[in-house]
């Protein structure tokens, strides 16, 4: 009876010891990884999930990525009763905050999903399974996207957390208690990373669409480089103007003609994303992601065949101060101000209703054409993020160059006007090289970028985020006010001080 | 003069001559007159005494002395493999009898107990037809694994689920263990308690009997969530700057619209024969139960048959019991209940959505993100289920022919269980809201529960006429298999296409080796140690084994001299006990081992032009291992003036460690951010007293009375691994409505578990609420989720019960009250729905939604949900049922019919519709119906 206990063994489910019998279970493992930023688990849109803790659509990766880096700015803010979500742009959370908490878990997750990659498809192991040449040689291109998933969200560690706990392929799976890392050993380990896998990726639009590849790499080492200050104290803009002209240089991307079709359910047809996180409505299907991104800014009376969608959300606007950074602001020359204003109100007296406060129409699940996307129930969108894309690396070099990071200043400036000619329709909007200054590239970076998953990081480059700064409902007051500097970084959440007692809280917390 | 053996008068004593009417009472000073003639027999009874006759012979004076019977000590209860008497008794268990239980149309078992045993608390938190009930014996004290006791049948221990595939009215009794010197012979799955049912079985040597009961119940809604009305909420929005233009002109009460009178009627036919060297019972069952929120149906076919054979001279007796059932289900749409609150009572109920009303978009689609019709989503939905179960056993009792005192008892049995479901729903209702091209959603699902069972043990027992006076040993090994598989296939309802999930079987086996030992000296004092070895397959090999053992003593000290002649006291026993018990329910069955598990279609992610499925490798945790509690149990049972009141007193200790927690793992140690750990502990602490008293009885009217009342508190005492004491704890319980995700309860350390987490509410010197001002309780001059404190939990400082039962003559009349003390519920009805926005801002300012009355009350604007406001007192004292019956003897026949009401009422100060919801969340619960029950018992 006894060995009828040892030999019982889980029936149609696979264990590490039989799962790569099949040889398909790389490539299936490796897109989990990629998976892991997109959907928030393993049915979809909801079901089997990765993270435990918090409602499974809150818990997905972009949609916790972009909440954490937009509703805490002046960008966005969202009228919801989930939880704490208010106190992210109140700027009032603590170390229990179950957002802040959910994204920590889930960038330690993907680090842990790669690592465990690494650790089974290594040589000695590839061998031992017999896996055949050709395979193995497709299998270190896959370990080297891995690490390269795995650096992507330990950037996000970096920029968020700072101080979190490490662990590599090097530590096994268990009962161990991670140590804690700080920013400049983070940040050496994430250089040296991101330089060794740059030979073995795909040149630039080599790789399947979705994929890593050298230009993925040379962005994520841009923006590591450009916000270097911040991270270890030591400025290093020469290397973030030399990642991003690596991109520009490779002449593999383009502008899009269109500012708005960056956003649309056919938008991997353009050639100026670099690296996306992919959404399909029919095959990769989550209510976080880009179904949030849809859905949730859409309220009010913005009609909803013009989003593709059978429903808005009702939550997400953006501040005045926001709208101010457009001149003429709702009625500016820029092209790229994408505000809703019919029974909108500038002004956000109540901050749970979604008519105050103008809404932002920029992201949508209709193609260029205006179809309506493949789920015809309206639910879940075709719309990529785009993660990565040209346009950041002209500002990237712009503003390296501005700091002193060499490059030419013509370049620079050619470059923003490229952007603003695009923006503008025409060159009317065009600005010299006087006009050239880091206040105009924080703002240019907003008008460009909003609601893509950079602002937050870019406050704090310009000391704008927390002690100086003010935007609505900033420090939970209608007219903002500012807040203590130690919210430049989130703290590590109570639930792994708890868990575990190698950790030390952020300062301030 | 009638005595007892003492020679102490005994009053009220029946003198009755044999086969006539003709009888006398004794007096105060237990004299008697009665006119007799030569050889008449006289007979004198008395309760609690052994009845005596005497043949007249003519004497004028007759004195008899009246034994006290001790029948009541020598009672058989069944225990963990045996049984023992309650003299015998050394662990904390109560036994409760068919007589005992609760009266009416009661459908689900769990139900006959409530409030009938110090220390279990049973729990209905729904009205809907054929729910159960949650059982918590001593609270349990596990957070993340199963706090439900262990349910054991004729032998068979349950895995959990439904006991609704056993007629209530098959249970004989049941036996409820407490102390772990009563549970620890069942090892790793009883720390939070084990239930023993007995079914039924036939007499030897009986006549063939045949009955008939029949009992028709009619239920009805007791009270209404207090929302709004048409009038009302119209002047409401016009009031608050609303748009008149979006109302409609009618004038609907859904509460009303979605629920209706309960009709239920159950058949219950018994034939049982007693043979010369056996018996054969057979039980045919019919319930069919109707529930209030109209289209939920329960009904259930049962039969139970038990068949019983000495052989060899009564050495071998085989006895057969096999319980089928037979339940069909119709499950209501449920979230008609929050949509009958939420809808605007101004608009009308019919419409153009299958005949409902809905809001609809300008482009006259259903609008996405509004509620939908209350009734539409009962009458247009169909979700029915059948489950066909079997549980059987077969037992051989062999005592060996050289050798009588020693037994070898083989249990052999399984609960088979398979089910299957299908939902569907119309096409054209609002609720599915149909793109082109698309259909309602649709799917059927079937399953198989396994559970085989395999149990053998040796008995030894003797009694002795020296210093040990008896030995009873047991010895045996136990073996179980638990296997589980559920199928479902899902309409695509953009393709068309049936998709099938891979199904992943649940697989447990749980080996056993146990023994116990039971040594009496001198008739007084009691010894009894037990072990219990346990192999289960959840674990890891390393971690695979665990002993539990026991030990217990009881002293009877009415036995000793100083009170073996003692007018007051009858019975006095104390009892002492300490045991381990193991908890290893958490859900998987391999939690330990290093899993993959396979996207499915819809969480594809594309590489190029292909997307590929993916497959995500599984936390698991190699060093889990047992959740171990320590109890120790000082008890006393007692029984005063011949036993008129008897009873027991409890008081408990037990520490749970090791706790099987599902819990955040170190941050990069695991592949997953939560796992189940061992880690934490709790303590729980309880006083549990237990009265039966029978004031009054003679041959007309008797009256009895049994009362119990529990004290019991639980604390988290450790909960993670490094006590970070900034660490405010793990969020725990339901999800609330009002925001998504948000959880209201915490377990903390230094805090009874599920303690609420709530932000303090503040008021103004003139007692008004200010909306969203809390007390900033850490002083730092910002109010954040800093500032929550845990305020109350849900469990009950303390409860009781109270029952009391009389008879005059044929007639009966019996009531059971049942109540509960400091435990506290959140209203999230009111938290949900009690504010002016939940009624004036809805998404696209389209149309309104209804709202609780508690709005105008507080004046609030926004949603407060996190206030402590919500958190309210929810003792309450229930009458859960009074009945009367009355007995009508015919010649052949004997008829009873009784009528009885359940739910009668409840004293209570909590606002909500019911303060006993086991949660302690209130939202959108399923009201309990007051029901009304005709019973017609026949018995040929």
């Amino acid at each position: 009876c006894t060995s009828e206990i040892d030999d019982l063994r889980p029936i149609n489910q696979e264990t590490s010891a039989t799962v790569f019998d099949d040889p398909a279970s790389y490539k299936a493992f490796l897109a989990k990884i990629y998976a892991g930023i997109a959907v928030s688990g393993q049915q979809g849109p909801a079901g089997n999930p990765d993270l435990a803790g918090l409602d499974e659509g809150f818990s997905n990766y972009l949609r916790l990525y972009w909440k954490l880096q937009q509703l805490t700015t002046d960008e966005a803010l969202i009228g919801w009763n989930d939880g704490t979500i208010k106190d992210l742009h109140y700027q009032n959370w603590t170390a229990g905050n179950e957002f802040i908490r959910t994204m920590y878990d889930r960038i330690i997750y993907q680090v842990s999903l790669a690592n465990e990659f690494i650790r089974q498809t290594t040589d000695e192991k590839l061998n031992s399974r017999g896996v055949d040449a050709s395979l193995k040689a497709e299998i270190q291109i896959y370990r080297a996207e891995a690490r390269f998933m795995r650096a992507l969200s330990y950037s996000h560690a970096l920029d968020f957390f700072r101080n979190v706990p490490f662990v590599t392929d090097e530590d096994i799976v268990g009962a161990f208690l991670p140590k804690q890392t700080n920013g400049t050993d983070l940040f050496a380990y994430l250089e040296a990373e991101l330089t060794a896998i740059e030979s073995v990726l795909p040149g630039p639009g080599q790789n399947q669409y979705a994929r890593a590849d050298k230009a993925a790499v040379w962005m994520l080492l841009a923006k590591l480089y450009l916000n270097a200050e911040v991270y270890t104290g030591t400025p290093r803009y020469a290397d973030a103007r030399i990642q991003a002209e690596k991109v520009i240089n490779s002449n593999q991307y383009s502008l899009d003609g269109d500012y708005r079709h960056l956003f649309l359910a056919d938008n991997h047809l353009s050639n100026e994303i670099i690296f996306p996180i992919a959404f399909d409505g029919l095959r990769t299907q989550a209510y976080g992601g880009m179904t949030f991104l849809v859905h949730a800014p859409v309220g009010g009376s913005m009609p909803l065949s013009e989003f593709g969608v059978s429903s808005g959300w009702a939550g997400v606007r953006t501040t005045k101060n926001f709208v101010e950074k457009f001149p003429g602001m709702e009625n500016s020359p820029d092209g790229r101000e994408l505000f809703y204003t019919n029974g909108q109100s500038l002004e956000i007296p109540n901050i749970s209703k979604f008519t105050d406060g103008y809404a932002i129409a920029k992201y949508k699940n209709v193609d260029r054409n205006g179809n309506p996307g493949s789920d015809t129930s309206g639910n879940f969108p075709d719309t990529d993020f785009p993660l990565f894309r040209l346009a950041d690396a002209y500002l990237i070099y712009a503003e390296a160059h501005l700091r002193g990071g060499g490059g030419d200043a013509n370049t620079a400036v050619g470059l923003i006007n490229t952007l603003r000619v695009r923006a503008y329709g025409d060159t009317s909007g065009n600005i010299s090289t006087s006009d050239l200054s880091l206040d105009f590239i924080l703002d240019e970076r907003a008008r460009e970028l909003y609601w893509e998953c950079h602002r937050r990081t870019d406050l704090i480059r310009f000391g704008k985020f927390s002690s100086s700064g003010i935007w609505s409902w900033k420090g939970n007051v209608q007219n903002g006010t500012t807040t203590e500097a130690f919210r430049d970084i989130f703290p590590i959440p109570t639930s792994d001080l708890s868990a575990n007692p190698n950790l030390t809280q952020n300062p301030g917390y | 003069t009638v005595t007892d053996e003492a020679n102490i008068p005994l009053p009220g004593v029946n003198v009755i001559i044999k086969g006539t009417t003709t009888g006398a009472s004794t007096d105060f000073d237990g004299n008697y007159t009665i006119r007799a003639n030569t050889g008449d027999i006289i007979v004198y009874s008395y309760l609690g005494f052994i009845a005596q006759e005497i043949t007249y012979n003519g004497q004028t004076s007759l004195n008899v002395i009246l034994r006290q019977d001790t029948a009541q000590l020598d009672e058989v209860v069944i225990i963990g493999y045996g049984s023992t008497t309650v003299k015998d008794a050394t662990g904390s268990l109560d036994r409760i009898d068919s007589e005992e239980f609760n009266k009416g149309a009661i459908v689900s078992p769990e139900n006959l107990l409530a409030g009938k045993s110090a220390g279990v608390r049973i729990t209905s938190s729904s009205g809907s037809p054929g729910s159960g009930a949650e059982i918590r014996i001593r609270n349990g004290g596990s957070l993340s694994a199963n706090n439900s006791p262990l349910i054991v049948v004729d032998g068979i221990p349950l895995s959990g689920g439904s006991l609704n595939a056993i007629n209530p009215n098959e249970i004989e009794s049941y036996t409820v263990l407490k102390d772990a010197s009563a549970t620890a012979i069942y090892g790793s799955r009883a720390t939070a308690g084990v239930v023993i049912i007995t079914t039924k079985k036939g007499k030897t040597k009986a006549p063939l009997s045949v009955e008939y009961n029949l009992q028709a119940s009619v239920g009805h809604l007791t009270d209404k969530v207090d929302v709004l009305s048409a009038s009302q909420f119209r002047q409401y929005i016009i009031d608050n700057g609303g748009d008149e233009n979006l109302l409609g002109a009618a004038n609907t009460d859904w509460q009303d619209q979605i629920y209706e009178n309960a009709e239920g009627g159950i058949h219950d036919l018994t034939i049982s024969k007693g043979f010369e060297n056996g018996s054969l019972r057979a039980n045919y069952n019919l319930s069919n139960q109707n529930g209030i929120l109209k289209t939920s149906q329960y009904r259930r076919n049962a039969i139970n048959v038990n068949f019983e054979h000495r052989f060899l001279d009564d050495h071998l007796k085989v006895n057969l019991t096999s319980k089928g059932s037979l339940v069909d289900n119709r499950f209501a749409n449920e979230g008609a209940i929050g949509s009958a609150v939420f809808f605007d009572p101004t608009q009308p109920v019919e419409g153009s959505w299958g005949g409902y009303f809905e809001f609809e978009d300008a482009d006259g689609t259903v609008r996405d993100l509004a509620p939908r019709n209350p009734l539409s989503l009962l009458l247009l939905n169909d979700n029915r289920q059948r489950a066909r179960r079997n549980i059987s056993n077969i037992q051989f009792d062999y005592k060996f022919h050289f050798l009588p005192e020693l037994r070898l008892n083989v249990n052999a049995g399984f609960d088979y269980e398979e089910y299957e479901g299908r939902y569907f729903s119309n096409a054209a209702a609002g609720f599915n809201n149909l793109s082109l091209g698309q259909r309602p959603g649709q799917g059927t699902y079937d399953g198989v529960n396994k559970n085989r069972l395999l149990d053998f043990y040796l008995n030894y027992k003797k009694e002795f006429e020296s210093l040990i006076t008896g030995i009873d040993i047991t010895a045996g090994h136990t073996y179980q298999r638990f296997y589980n598989i559920e199928r479902n296939t899902d309409l695509d309802t953009s393709t068309g296409d049936f998709i099938d999930n891979i199904p992943i079987p649940f697989q447990l086996i749980l080996e056993s080796y146990f023994a116990r030992a039971n040594f009496t000296l001198d008739r007084k004092y009691i010894f009894t140690a037990t072990y219990r070895r346990d192999i289960s397959s959840r674990f890891s090999k390393a971690n695979r084994n665990a002993d539990f053992p026991s030990a217990a003593f009881s002293w009877l000290i009415s036995e000793e001299d100083f009170l073996k002649n003692s007018q007051v006291v009858s019975n006095l026993k104390l009892r002492l006990s300490w045991g381990i018990t193991g908890q290893q329910d958490v859900g998987g069955a391999f939690p330990y081992l290093g899993l993959y598990s396979k996207g499915d279609d819809k969480s594809q992610y594309q590489f190029g032009n292909e997307y590929v499925n993916t497959i995500r490798p599984e936390g698991y945790n190699e060093g889990l291992k047992w959740e171990e509690a320590s109890m120790y149990n000082v008890g006393l049972d007692y029984g005063l003036f011949k036993n008129k009141i008897t009873g027991t007193l409890d008081l408990y200790y037990r520490k749970n460690k090791d706790l099987l927690q599902y819990t955040q793992v170190p941050a990069g140690s695991n592949l997953e951010n939560f796992l189940d750990q061992n880690v934490g502990e709790t303590v729980s602490k309880g006083i549990e007293i237990g009265i039966n008293a029978t004031p009054f009885r003679n041959d007309n009217f008797s009256w009895d009375v049994s009362a119990n009342f529990t004290l019991s508190d639980v604390e988290v005492t450790k909960l993670t691994l490094s006590d970070d004491p900034n660490y405010p704890g793990t969020p725990t319980g339901p999800t609330l409505s009002g925001g998504v995700g948000n959880l209201i309860q915490i377990h903390s350390l230094g805090a009874e578990p599920n303690s609420f987490y709530v932000f303090k509410q503040v008021v103004d010197v003139n007692g008004r609420l200010l909306e969203g001002v809390y007390v900033d309780l850490n002083g730092d001059n910002t109010i954040n989720d800093n500032d929550k404190y845990r305020f109350q939990s849900p469990t009950p400082a303390a409860f009781f019960g109270f029952t009391s039962m009389m008879n005059y003559k044929n007639l009966d009349f019996s009531f059971t009250f049942r109540g509960s003390l400091g435990n506290y519920m959140y209203n999230n009805f009111r938290s949900a729905n009690g504010y002016a926005d939940a009624m004036l801002v809805q998404v696209g300012n389209l149309h309104y939604g209804n709202g609780s009355t508690h709005a105008l009350e507080t004046g609030f604007q926004t949603n407060q949900q996190f206030s402590d406001l919500y958190v309210e007192n929810a003792s309450f004292m229930k009458l859960d049922n009074v009945s009367v019956g009355y007995n009508i003897p015919f010649e052949h026949i004997n008829l009873r019919a009784s009528l009885t009401a359940q739910n009668v009422f409840t004293v209570t100060n909590y606002s909500g519709l019911d303060p006993e919801i086991a949660d302690g969340v209130d939202n959108n619960v399923y009201p309990k119906p007051r029901t009304f029950v005709l019973g017609l018992n026949f018995n040929f």
